[in-house]
């Protein structure tokens, strides 16, 4: 299996003029850009800013992008450069990371209140979490172990196959299996109760 | 939805799928909405998972999205950015292969042996073989023998006395450059391919 086979295949369709392509992209980043431009800037929003401007940075350098590095160590670096000229440009400090992790609530309750556009966002945000961890809780116990390995944990199904002594494909039915377990629960409290499925994805 | 398309979907979201099979999703994936709200659910699971700080919502992709889509689409975008530079590409290939048949047959000229006899003479020289040369020996009677080929006598355009006479009786006409040219021309002739020219005789056999 070559590494970053799935970016690349979406990467060489936008080059190509499909732009729907880079949608799957951005859906698959955006929270992982998010979550580093806020390393550099406390306010949700503005982190949000930034990632879009790393994102359409991104985009438009794209036919310059040859694959000799992942997709995402190159839209990285984008976005760290983008962050830093936001700081730079608005004049702030960057916030050290060791510092939001010794005050990680504190922080988070100051990021919060900065956030001007989000209290509606943050209901959600923490209705998506509580039924993701609800319905992770409701998984059987090899579906559950499998899914988290990977992505909290990070392995590759070799390592998750080695880890579980069970075959890769065992791994990769165990992963989709509890993925198609979560999406079923959000997309029932979501189209059920708050109408705004469509935010998810 | 396909169970099996949506497990692939799954594994190629998490880099596990097969190149080939990767072309092939991403294709469908880029143009079926229904599976690209999926594949965003699928990282809202994810970062949900990690507690990732942030909203999670796809307001940023719809956002990145709309800002894309009245973009130019890249492959467009870089046609038109080549499109300028591309009128004189053939020009300018043209132009290296002139350049590179030029150089070679000047650069031939100067590598190809020097000869005796000026340009001028080689071109109107006349080369005379004797017949006996061209004749096998077993024709001609002979024993078998080895046969030592004579360098062929070269017969230079040897400019008559009259011509010469003319040239300097009408030398006020001519330029002292052309006229200098023409008289050393005349005297290396003379002194020269002529005055050395051995007479023609028929080829002997050399044991």
């Amino acid at each position: 299996m070559s590494a970053d086979a799935s970016d690349l295949s979406l990467v060489r369709r936008v080059q190509r003029g499909d732009k729907g392509a880079f949608d799957a992209l951005v859906l698959k980043y955006q929270h992982k850009l998010v979550k580093l431009v806020m390393r550099y800037v406390r306010n949700p929003a503005e982190a949000e800013d930034i990632a879009q401007e790393a994102f359409i940075k991104a985009y438009r350098a794209l036919p310059q992008f040859r694959g000799d590095s992942a997709f995402y160590t190159w839209l990285y670096r984008i976005a760290i450069n983008t962050a830093k000229n936001a700081v730079v440009s608005r004049d702030r400090s960057p916030i050290e990371y060791d510092l939001d992790r010794n005050s990680e609530e504190s922080y988070d309750m100051q990021g919060r209140m900065k956030d001007s556009e989000t209290p509606e966002g943050l209901v959600l945000t923490e209705e998506i979490r509580s039924t993701v961890n609800a319905a992770i809780d409701a998984l059987p116990e090899d579906l559950r172990t499998a899914i988290v390995l990977r992505e909290l944990e990070g392995l590759s199904y070799e390592e998750i196959a080695a880890a579980m002594a069970c075959p890769v494909g065992t791994v990769r039915s165990r992963i989709f299996r509890a993925r198609e377990a979560i999406d079923r629960r959000l997309r029932e409290v979501f189209e059920g109760g708050l109408g705004r499925a469509e935010e998810l994805g | 939805m396909n169970e099996e398309l949506d497990s692939q979907l799954s594994a190629m979201f998490d880099d596990e799928l097969a190149p080939e099979e990767c072309e092939l999703l991403a294709r469908r994936l880029s143009r079926d909405e229904q599976l690209k709200a999926r594949w965003g659910r699928y990282a809202v699971i994810g970062a949900a998972i990690r507690s990732e700080r942030g909203v999670l919502n796809a307001a940023l992709a719809g956002r990145v999205s709309a800002v894309i889509l009245a973009e130019p689409a890249l492959a467009a975008a870089q046609g038109a950015r080549r499109a300028p530079a591309r009128w004189w590409q053939p020009l300018a290939g043209a132009a290296v292969a002139v350049g590179v048949a030029v150089g070679s047959v000047l650069w031939l000229r100067a590598q190809a042996p020097f000869t005796a006899a000026p340009p001028s003479a080689q071109l109107t020289a006349t080369v005379s073989v004797p017949a006996a040369a061209l004749l096998p020996a077993a024709a001609a009677g002979a024993a078998d023998s080895y046969v030592v080929p004579r360098a062929p006598a070269v017969r230079a355009m040897v400019p008559s006395t009259e011509l010469a006479n003319y040239v300097v009786a009408h030398s006020v006409f001519s330029s002292p450059v052309g006229r200098r040219n023409l008289l050393s021309a005349f005297m290396a002739s003379e002194s020269g391919t002529a005055a050395e020219e051995p007479p023609v005789e028929p080829e002997g056999n050399v044991r």
